[in-house]
C-alpha cells in the first residue's frame, strides 16, 4: 500500500528537490559555522521537515479541490496583500510581512500560487479562449491586481515574477506568436531606452516585424507610437523608484561605482565565485565566506557559497539539478489531460526558474540584486514552505495525470 | 495554432525546453569565465584585497563628581601657584577672593581678570584651573592591549609558546576558540602589558594568526571609597548578549553599580571603518577614510555625589561596617553614599586574578555587596515616624494622647521591655519620639493594627525599590496580614508581631537607601524626588536639535526670517554643533548672498542646548493632612535638640533626626540615624548604620554631626575655628558652675548639650 503510494509520485522530480534543499543544506551549515547568534541550520532543517509534511499533504489531497478553491484563495490572497500594506510588518523598508501568533509570512510568497490557480482555472475553461482581447485583458488583470498591491510594498522583485509569469502561461494556452512579439516588444523597448543607439536598433527591428506581419497600416502606426513613447515614459517610472531601487540598478550597470556601499554585495560575491575555481575551496574552507565578507550569505548569496567552496563543478551540478527539475516539470505538464494543471505547472515552472535564473544571474552580475531566494537552497521558510507546496500540488497533479 | 488539444501533448513545448536550455547555458557560461577563465585573477583578489568592515571600539565616557567645573581659591591653591612662579603681588590681590566659590570656569577666569589682570591670568591658566578645581576627576581611561588569534592559524607548539608569554596555559587560550569562526579572530587576552606586547612581537613569526588591538581600560581616581557607587566592568555575558542588538560577544560592559546601570550611555556607539584584508583576515591597510564612520564616545557622566563629602564619610568608618547616605531632599540628588567594608576598584580595572577574586568572595564581610541599595536590615525606631503618623492621620490617637511608660509593657503572657529600664513616665506623641519611648509604639501598635501599618509603609515608598540608577537594588520587605498568614498559618500568629515591628523590628526589612528616601519625605513634609546619582550626562559630541519650542523662541526673539525658514526645515534632525555652524553659515551665505554676524549663529545654536542635565519631578506622599507631618517634624526636631540624637546636632544650626537600635539576631544591635537639617528648609537628609555597631545614639548620631559640620564647612557656613573656642568657654563655664555647685554642696545632673562633644 505504502509503496503502490510511493510508486505513484513523480520520483524524478522528488528527487531532484531532494537534491537541491540537500546542497542547501550543506551551504547553510558552512555560513552558520561560527559563533553567530542564530543557529540557520537547525533553524533550515526544522522548516524543511515542515515543507516536506505540506508536501506530502498536498500531494495527496482530493484533485478536484485545488480547482474549487482556486478562486476563493485568489481573493483571500488579494486581502492579506491589502492588509499588509496597512497593517505589516516592516523589514528592509517595506512592509512584507503579517506576523500571525509567533510566526510572520509574506502574503506575496502565497499570491504567487493563487495567482496562478486563478489563471489556471481562468485560461483552461473552453470559454475564455486567450487570443480574444476580452479575454485577454482579464487574465491580464488577474495578474495586474496583486502585482500592484506587491509594487506598492514596494518589493520589486516578487512584483517581477508576476509580470514574467504572464507570457510563458499564455503563450502554452495558445497565444499566437504575432501577438507575444508585440507584448515582448515594449519590455525591450523599455530596457532598451537606456541608450539611445540600442534604442534605435529596436525600433527598427519592431518596423520590420511590423511590415513582415503585413499589419494594417492604422494599427502599427499607433503601436510606434506607443513603443517610441516609451522613451518619454521611462524618465517618469524611473523617478518614481525609491533609492535603493534605483540604487541597486545603477549598482548592477557598473558595480565598481559604489565599491563599499551597494556594489560591495556583488564585488564580494564575484570575489567568492571566481577564487573557487574549478574544484572550489573544499567545503568550509571558503575563506571568503567564513570571513563573512559576504552580506546576506545565508540567503541571497548563498549560490556564492557553492561557487566558492565547490567550485564550477558544483556549480553546474547544482544548475544541472534545477535544469531537471524545470524541464521535468515542463514535461510532465505536457502529459496532463487536465488543461488546468497544465497551466498550474508552467506557472510552477516559470516562477521557480524565474527565481533561480535571477538569483543565480545576480551571484556573478548578470542580474541585478532584487532580494529573490534561491528556491530549495536559500534560507528562509517562508518561501521554502511556498516551493515545497508548489512541489505538493506537482506530486498531485502528476497521480491524476491521466484524469481530464 | 489556437486550439491545442492537451490531451495529446503541446507541442510548444520544446520551446519551454529550448528557454531553459538557454538560461542554463547563459549562467554556465557566465559561472566558466568567472570561474575558469578569471580565476586567478579573482584568486588574488581573495588572497589580497579583500575588503572588511571592522567595528571600532568607542571611548567610554569619564566620570565627574558635581562639582567638576566650580572652582575656588584655597590656601592651598596659593602655596601651589607660588611655586609655580605666581607673583607675590597677584597672591595678595588672590587672597582677597580667598573662598568664593565660582560656578563656572567663565566667572572664574572673569573675576581672575579683574584680579590680576589679563596676562597673568593668561599664562596661569592651566594651573588656576587645575588647583582651584572643587571637583574631582573619578573615573578615566588608560589604553591597554588586547590579543587576537585566527584559530585556523594556530597550532599546538605555538599555543605552547603563546601560553608562555602569557603565563597561562594553553587550554585557557583555546578555550576562547570554542565558540568562533575559525578564521575570525578572537579576543584571547586583555589588559596585556607593553612589555608582554614587546616580546610577542619580537616572535611574531611564530605567531601566525597573532593580532592586537588597542582597548581603553578604566583607570580610578579613588581606591575604593566609590567602590560600590560606581562598580565593575567585565566581559559580556551570555544573558546581556540577548538584551540589546548593540551587543557583541567580547565587549566590556559595566557589571555592578553606575557602570551597569548606565552602561547604555557611557559605552557610546561602536562605529566602523573599511580595511583591506588578507585571505587570513589579516589587516593589510586601512582604505578610503570617508566612508568610515567613527565610534561615538559614551557621554560623559557628572555625579550628584561631592567627592569631598564622600571621602569624608569614608573615613568615618575607620573598620566599622554599614553605609551612609545624604541626599539633597531639594531635588532627590546623592550627596553622598558609602557602603563599607569596601574593595579597591583596581583590582578590576584589569581580568580579575583568580585567587583575588577567590578571597573576596569568600571574605564573610562580603565587601563585594553594596550595603547601601543591596542590603536590607531592620530599621528600628528610626521606622517609629510612620506609625507615629499613621495613629495621627486615621484619627486614632490625638496629639494629647498620653501613656505612661513604666520601662515595660505587658503583651498577653509576654513581658517586653523599653530600651530605658527607669521608664519614661508619662509621654504624649512629641516626647515618645524625642525620648524614643518603646512603650509608647507597642500600645500605638496594637491600636493601629496590622492593616494600617502596612498600609502606612507602603505609603511611604518601604517594600518597593526606590528607583536609583543601580540595577540590583534590594525593595526591602513590608509584612502584611497575608504575609503573616502565610508564614506562620492563618490565625497562628499574635498581635506581638504588630507591636514589634511598630517600633522597626521583626520581620520589616528597609535598605539604607530607603531610609535616606524617608528622610527627604519627612524633611519635605511630603514632597520627595527619586533618589539619584546622575547629574548630568554629557556627549562629547552634543546632539542639536531644531524643534518646534526652540524656533518659536526664536520667533519671539526676532530673529532673522532667513534663519528661521532654514532652521525650520531642519526640524527633528540631529547635529553636531560643528554639523550646524557650518550647515547655518555655508547655507545662509549661499542663499543670501551675505554673511551674518556670527553672534547670530552662536546664538542660534545656543538655542538648542544638549538635553544634559538629569532632573526628576516632584513627588508627593498623598492623603497626609499637614499638621501631621507638622507634629512628627517637632519631635524630631526635639530628637536633636537635647534628645536621643543631640550628637547630630551642628552648632549655630538647626537639625532633625531620629536614633534607632535595631536589635537583630545575628550579633550586636544596629546604630541607626537618620535626619535632615536645616529644620526650616531642610537642604540635606541623611540616613546611616554601622552593621552591629551598638546605639544609634551612641554610635550613629556622632557621625552625622562630624558629616554635616564638614558638609556646612564646605559650605562657608561652619567655621571649626570658632567652634572650638565656643567649646572651650563653654566648658570653661560649666566647670566654674560644678565648682559652685560642690561649694553648695549639691550636685547636679548636666543637661546634655545642644552641641558635640569634644570627640
Amino acid at each position: 500500500m505504502m509503496l503502490d503510494r510511493l510508486k505513484s509520485l513523480d520520483l524524478i522530480l522528488l528527487a531532484s528537490v531532494l537534491g537541491l534543499l540537500s546542497i542547501g543544506l550543506l551551504a547553510i551549515y558552512s555560513t552558520s559555522q561560527s559563533g553567530g547568534d542564530t543557529n540557520y541550520f537547525a533553524s533550515q532543517l526544522k522548516w524543511i521537515f515542515l515543507g516536506v509534511g505540506i508536501m506530502v499533504v498536498a500531494a495527496f489531497l482530493p484533485n478536484r479541490l485545488y480547482y474549487e478553491i482556486s478562486y476563493p484563495l485568489y481573493g483571500l490572497s488579494l486581502i492579506l496583500l491589502v492588509v499588509v500594506l496597512f497593517w505589516g510588518t516592516a523589514g528592509y523598508g517595506a512592509t512584507r510581512w503579517i506576523r500571525l501568533g509567533g510566526f510572520g509570512f509574506q502574503p506575496s510568497e502565497f499570491a504567487k500560487i493563487t495567482t496562478v490557480l486563478a489563471l489556471a482555472r481562468f485560461l483552461s475553461d473552453e470559454r475564455w479562449e486567450i487570443n480574444r482581447p476580452k479575454n485577454f485583458a482579464v487574465a491580464s488583470l488577474i495578474i495586474a491586481l496583486p502585482f500592484l498591491l506587491i509594487a506598492k510594498q514596494p518589493d520589486l522583485g516578487t512584483g517581477l515574477v508576476f509580470i514574467v509569469l504572464a507570457l510563458p502561461i499564455f503563450y502554452w494556452v495558445g497565444l499566437n506568436t504575432v501577438s507575444l512579439v508585440l507584448i515582448v516588444a515594449p519590455a525591450v523597448v523599455f530596457i532598451a531606452a537606456f541608450n539611445l543607439y540600442a534604442f534605435a536598433v529596436v525600433i527598427v527591428l519592431i518596423l520590420a516585424f511590423l511590415y513582415y506581419t503585413r499589419m494594417p497600416l492604422l494599427r502599427s502606426a499607433g503601436y510606434m507610437v506607443f513603443t517610441v513613447s516609451l522613451w518619454f515614459i521611462r524618465s517618469f517610472f524611473w523617478n518614481q523608484l525609491k533609492d535603493y531601487q534605483k540604487q541597486r540598478i545603477t549598482t548592477f550597470w557598473n558595480p565598481e561605482a559604489d565599491p563599499l556601499g551597494s556594489g560591495y554585495q556583488i564585488i564580494q560575491s564575484k570575489v567568492a565565485i571566481g577564487s573557487g575555481g574549478l574544484l572550489g575551496k573544499g567545503f568550509l574552507q571558503g575563506s571568503q565566506t567564513q570571513l563573512r565578507f559576504l552580506p546576506e550569505q545565508h540567503t541571497d548569496f548563498i549560490f556564492a557559497v557553492i561557487g566558492e567552496e565547490f567550485g564550477f563543478l558544483g556549480v553546474l551540478l547544482t544548475l544541472a539539478i534545477f535544469t531537471v527539475l524545470l524541464v521535468r516539470i515542463v514535461h510532465a505538464s505536457n502529459m496532463y489531460r487536465s488543461e488546468f494543471s497544465s497551466v498550474i505547472g508552467i506557472g510552477i515552472a516559470t516562477i521557480i526558474g524565474f527565481h533561480m535564473f535571477v538569483n543565480v544571474g545576480m551571484t556573478i552580475g548578470l542580474a541585478p540584486v532584487t532580494g529573490l531566494p534561491l528556491p530549495f537552497i536559500s534560507y528562509g521558510g517562508s518561501a521554502l514552505l511556498s516551493n515545497l507546496l508548489m512541489i505538493g500540488f506537482l506530486l498531485n497533479f502528476y497521480r491524476h495525470r491521466y484524469e481530464y | 495554432m489556437n486550439n491545442i488539444n492537451f490531451s495529446a501533448g503541446n507541442p510548444r513545448k520544446y520551446v519551454y525546453y529550448g528557454l531553459i536550455a538557454a538560461c542554463m547555458l547563459v549562467l554556465s557560461i557566465g559561472f566558466y569565465h568567472l570561474q575558469i577563465m578569471q580565476e586567478s585573477i579573482y584568486r588574488g583578489k581573495s588572497e589580497k584585497n579583500s575588503v572588511k568592515k571592522v567595528t571600532q571600539i568607542p571611548v567610554r565616557g569619564h566620570i565627574y563628581d558635581r562639582n567638576w567645573g566650580t572652582f575656588h581659591i584655597t590656601d592651598s591653591v596659593l602655596d601651589s601657584l607660588m611655586e609655580d612662579g605666581v607673583p607675590y603681588q597677584a597672591r595678595l590681590r588672590l587672597e582677597k577672593i580667598k573662598q568664593k566659590i565660582f560656578p563656572t570656569e567663565e566667572s572664574f577666569l572673569d573675576t581672575l581678570r579683574k584680579t590680576i589682570g589679563n596676562n597673568l591670568t593668561q599664562r596661569h591658566r592651566p594651573a588656576l584651573l587645575k588647583y582651584a578645581q572643587i571637583g574631582k576627576l573619578i573615573v578615566d581611561n588608560r589604553p591597554s592591549f588586547s590579543l587576537y588569534l585566527v584559530p585556523a592559524l594556530t597550532t599546538r607548539p605555538a599555543l605552547e609558546a603563546l601560553g608562555a608569554i602569557l603565563e597561562v596555559a594553553p587550554e585557557q587560550i583555546s578555550k576562547n576558540f570554542r565558540r568562533s569562526r575559525r578564521f575570525q579572530p578572537v579576543k584571547i587576552a586583555r589588559y596585556v602589558t607593553l612589555e608582554t606586547l614587546v616580546k610577542l612581537q619580537e616572535n611574531r613569526l611564530q605567531f601566525p594568526g597573532l593580532e592586537w588591538k588597542v582597548e581603553p581600560k578604566r583607570n580610578y581616581y579613588f581606591r575604593s571609597s566609590f567602590a560600590h557607587v560606581l562598580g565593575t566592568l567585565g566581559e559580556i555575558g551570555e544573558n546581556e548578549l540577548s538584551q540589546s542588538e548593540e551587543y557583541e560577544a567580547g565587549d566590556v560592559v559595566g557589571k555592578k553599580g553606575i557602570e551597569k546601570g548606565l552602561d547604555k550611555e557611557l559605552r557610546g556607539q561602536k562605529g566602523f571603518k573599511f580595511v583591506k584584508v588578507d585571505a587570513l583576515g589579516r589587516t593589510v591597510e586601512d582604505l578610503s577614510p570617508r566612508e568610515n564612520a567613527l565610534p561615538h564616545p559614551g557621554k560623559d557622566l557628572f555625579l550628584t555625589i561631592d567627592a569631598r563629602l564622600q571621602q569624608y564619610a569614608d573615613s568615618l568608618f575607620g573598620d566599622r561596617n554599614g553605609a551612609f547616605v545624604a541626599v539633597d531632599p531639594r531635588n532627590g540628588e546623592i550627596l553622598t553614599m558609602v557602603s563599607k567594608p569596601d574593595y579597591d576598584l583596581n583590582l578590576f580595572a584589569e581580568a580579575v586574578k583568580p585567587e583575588v577574586w577567590q578571597e573576596l568572595m569568600s571574605d564573610s564581610l562580603k565587601p563585594l555587596y553594596d550595603r547601601a541599595t543591596q542590603a536590607t536590615y531592620p530599621p528600628g525606631s528610626t521606622y517609629k515616624m510612620v506609625a507615629a503618623i499613621a495613629g495621627l492621620n486615621e484619627g486614632i490617637i490625638t496629639p494629647q494622647w498620653t501613656i505612661f511608660c513604666p520601662g515595660y509593657y505587658r503583651i498577653g503572657r509576654r513581658t517586653v521591655h523599653c530600651w530605658n529600664a527607669a521608664g519614661h513616665g508619662e509621654v504624649n506623641i512629641t516626647a515618645a519620639i524625642r525620648g524614643s519611648c518603646n512603650v509608647f509604639f507597642y500600645q500605638l501598635g496594637l491600636k493601629l493594627g496590622i492593616e494600617q501599618w502596612t498600609k502606612y509603609s507602603r505609603i511611604f515608598q518601604f517594600g518597593k525599590p526606590c528607583g536609583i540608577e543601580l540595577t540590583s537594588e534590594k525593595a526591602g520587605l513590608v509584612p502584611s496580614r497575608a504575609y503573616y498568614d502565610r508564614i506562620y498559618g492563618k490565625g497562628k500568629w499574635t498581635n506581638g508581631m504588630l507591636a514589634n515591628i511598630a517600633i522597626g523590628q521583626g520581620e520589616l526589612l528597609v535598605t539604607p537607601l530607603q531610609m535616606a528616601q524617608f528622610a527627604m519625605i519627612l524633611a519635605n513634609s511630603g514632597r520627595y524626588y527619586r533618589p539619584h546619582l546622575t547629574r548630568k550626562l554629557v556627549d562629547k559630541i552634543p546632539a542639536y536639535q531644531v524643534t518646534e519650542e526652540a524656533l518659536k523662541q526664536l520667533e519671539f526673539q526676532n530673529a532673522p526670517q532667513e534663519i528661521l525658514n532654514l532652521l525650520r526645515g531642519l526640524k527633528e534632525r540631529q547635529f553636531t554643533q560643528n554639523e550646524l555652524s557650518e550647515l547655518l553659515e555655508t547655507r545662509v551665505t549661499a542663499e543670501e548672498g551675505q554673511k551674518y554676524e556670527p553672534s547670530i549663529l552662536e546664538y542660534a545654536r545656543k538655542i538648542f542646548p544638549p538635553p544634559d542635565r538629569v532632573s526628576y519631578p516632584a513627588e508627593m506622599i498623598e492623603g497626609i493632612q499637614p499638621e501631621v507631618f507638622e507634629i512628627i517634624r517637632e519631635g524630631m526636631r526635639q530628637v536633636v535638640a537635647g534628645g536621643t540624637g543631640w550628637r547630630a546636632g551642628v552648632w549655630q544650626k538647626s537639625g532633625a533626626g531620629k536614633t534607632g537600635t535595631a536589635q537583630n539576631p545575628h550579633g550586636d544591635s544596629h546604630a541607626w540615624f537618620i535626619g535632615f537639617t536645616p529644620f526650616e528648609e531642610p537642604e540635606i537628609a541623611v540616613a546611616v548604620i554601622f552593621e552591629n555597631g551598638g546605639s544609634g545614639s551612641g554610635v550613629a548620631a556622632p557621625v552625622v554631626g562630624q558629616y554635616l559640620q564638614r558638609y556646612y564647612y564646605y559650605k562657608g557656613e561652619f567655621d571649626y575655628q570658632k567652634y572650638r573656642e565656643f567649646q572651650r568657654m563653654l566648658w570653661e563655664k560649666q566647670k566654674e558652675k560644678a565648682r559652685q555647685d560642690s561649694l553648695q554642696g549639691a550636685g547636679i545632673q548636666l543637661e546634655p548639650l545642644n552641641i558635640r562633644s569634644g570627640n
